[in-house]
């Protein structure tokens, strides 16, 4: 069976604290630990959802802001990725 | 004026009782003594606005919270709705069963004993006969089962003359690798008891050279955010400051002493949303009636208490002519207005020219590295 991660999704025992107009706090309660995000983690964030792939964040994101760069898919994976090895997100797996 | 959505954290008398009556605590005879607690179903349904609002943390007081027979409740309650927490106690009630229960939800960042003694005598004088032996076996118990605790000492007349005792009691018997100093202040039951609770000018002066000593002998160990050991760095850093001539603090000269209402709110035993614990008469909002974050946006009070940072502390007659104001904060609001009535003042308690000139000697500048 392959097994394929392609929808991340946020634990949904990460808090989201938004705490001004363009930062936020993930905060995870069991750990303790906070970690800052940008506006821009705050949109990926709030589509780890188990539903969005990679690209279709991409997309979203393309049509929500201007000059969105040529790495940002990269830049939205690696996100991720960091978020995962912190224990705030994981995959809706896929078997096949 | 830029504030956080949200308050990060909030304190919550969840009860008004007590098994003690501490000669000096400062929750009985204030505002905060009400004459009745929420039922549980209450702080729960809060709990789930707190959720929503991502509040990180709790702090969870009284009164005494052991004191709850519901605690395994409300702690189930904070812990489903995604918090962490912390307990502020006199110790003495505290079970395997509760302890067991902290621990399992690795969710207690600490739970505040106070410890006032290193001896029953000095220890149960102001707090009530067999007050001492409870709390340290209440220690014990939450140790035994891996609960983060620490210690809290409230220094008086009676403690004043045994600080060393007492550190060498937490530190050296009892291996806590810290613990932390306040002092008795004029709030609550301690305006009735003055006299027989609060520290003189002289044993002031002595609690802050003994403070400085002991903490330089064991390595920095002993901390304090308020009383004789704050006030001793404090202020020989506003006298070094002077000495030196240099222009002022960041800060300094304007009431700039509180940064609690940037972060935190608190609420009373009777629901009543209040800006801190301490300033139990100012009243925000109910619990279950008014939105949280609205309160905390755009409460009135609430901005009134943000803005006491630009009043500078030449518009006090009571500051006049002191050399000491560029570096001075005004301190405490809430002890400012047990004190004087009025919120918008500096505290006299804190003020160091008043101390000097009615006998106080700041400690030697060679006992501590300011640095």
């Amino acid at each position: 069976m392959i097994i394929e991660k392609t929808r991340p999704v946020a634990n949904p025992l990460v808090v989201l604290r938004e705490e001004f107009d363009d930062w936020a706090i993930l905060f995870d309660p069991d750990t303790g630990k906070g970690m800052g995000i940008n506006p821009t983690g705050v949109f990926i964030w709030k589509l780890l959802d188990g539903l969005h792939t990679t690209i279709d964040i991409l997309e979203k994101l393309q049509a929500e802001c201007d000059n969105v760069s040529e790495e940002a898919e990269n830049d939205i994976n690696d996100f991720i990725r960091n978020l995962s090895e912190q224990g705030l997100v994981g995959f809706e797996v896929k078997g096949g | 004026m830029r504030i956080m959505s949200t308050p990060r954290s909030l304190d919550l008398d969840i009860t008004n009782y007590c098994n003690l009556r501490c000669k000096y605590c400062s929750h009985f005879s204030s505002a905060g003594d009400v004459n009745s607690d929420l039922p549980a179903e209450k702080w729960l349904d809060f709990f789930q606005e707190l959720n929503r609002c991502g509040i990180m943390t709790v702090c969870l007081q009284g009164g005494e919270p052991f004191y709850r027979k519901d605690l395994p409740e409300l702690v189930e309650g904070i812990v489903k709705n995604r918090m962490r927490f912390s307990i502020l106690t006199n110790g003495t009630l505290i079970t395997d069963e509760i302890a067991a229960l902290l621990a399992s939800t690795r969710r207690c960042d600490n739970v505040q004993v106070s410890i006032d003694g290193p001896d029953a005598p000095t220890h149960d004088v102001f707090r009530g006969i067999g007050s001492f032996s409870k709390a340290v076996e209440g220690i014990e118990i939450l140790r035994k089962h891996d609960v983060s605790v620490s210690v809290r000492v409230t220094i008086h007349r009676e403690n004043v003359h045994y600080l060393d005792k007492i550190a060498q009691f937490l530190l050296e018997e009892h291996g806590f690798p810290e613990f932390t100093t306040n002092a008795v202040s004029y709030m609550g039951l301690c305006r009735e008891n003055t006299g027989e609770v609060q520290l003189t000018v002289s044993e002031r002066t002595l609690a802050m050279e003994s403070l400085l000593i002991l903490n330089s002998k064991y390595d920095g160990r002993i901390g304090a955010t308020a009383g004789p050991l704050a006030e001793a760095i404090s202020w020989m850093k506003m006298e070094q400051a002077r000495s030196d001539g240099k222009g002022e603090y960041p800060g300094g000269g304007y009431l700039t002493g509180c940064n609690g209402v940037m972060d935190n709110l608190a609420v009373r035993a009777d629901g009543v949303i209040v800006p801190c614990a301490q300033l139990s008469h100012i009243e925000l909002g109910r619990i279950g009636k008014d939105d949280l974050k609205e309160v905390w946006q755009h409460h009135p009070e609430l901005k009134r208490l943000r803005e006491r940072h630009n009043i500078p502390l030449s518009d006090f007659d009571f500051c006049r002519d002191c050399d000491y104001m560029p570096f001075c904060t005004g301190n405490c609001p809430a002890l400012s207005y047990t004190i004087t009535g009025k919120v918008n003042h500096p505290s006299p308690d804190a003020c160091l020219r008043d101390f000097l000139e009615r006998g106080g000697k700041l400690p030697d500048s060679n006992i501590a590295n300011l640095s």
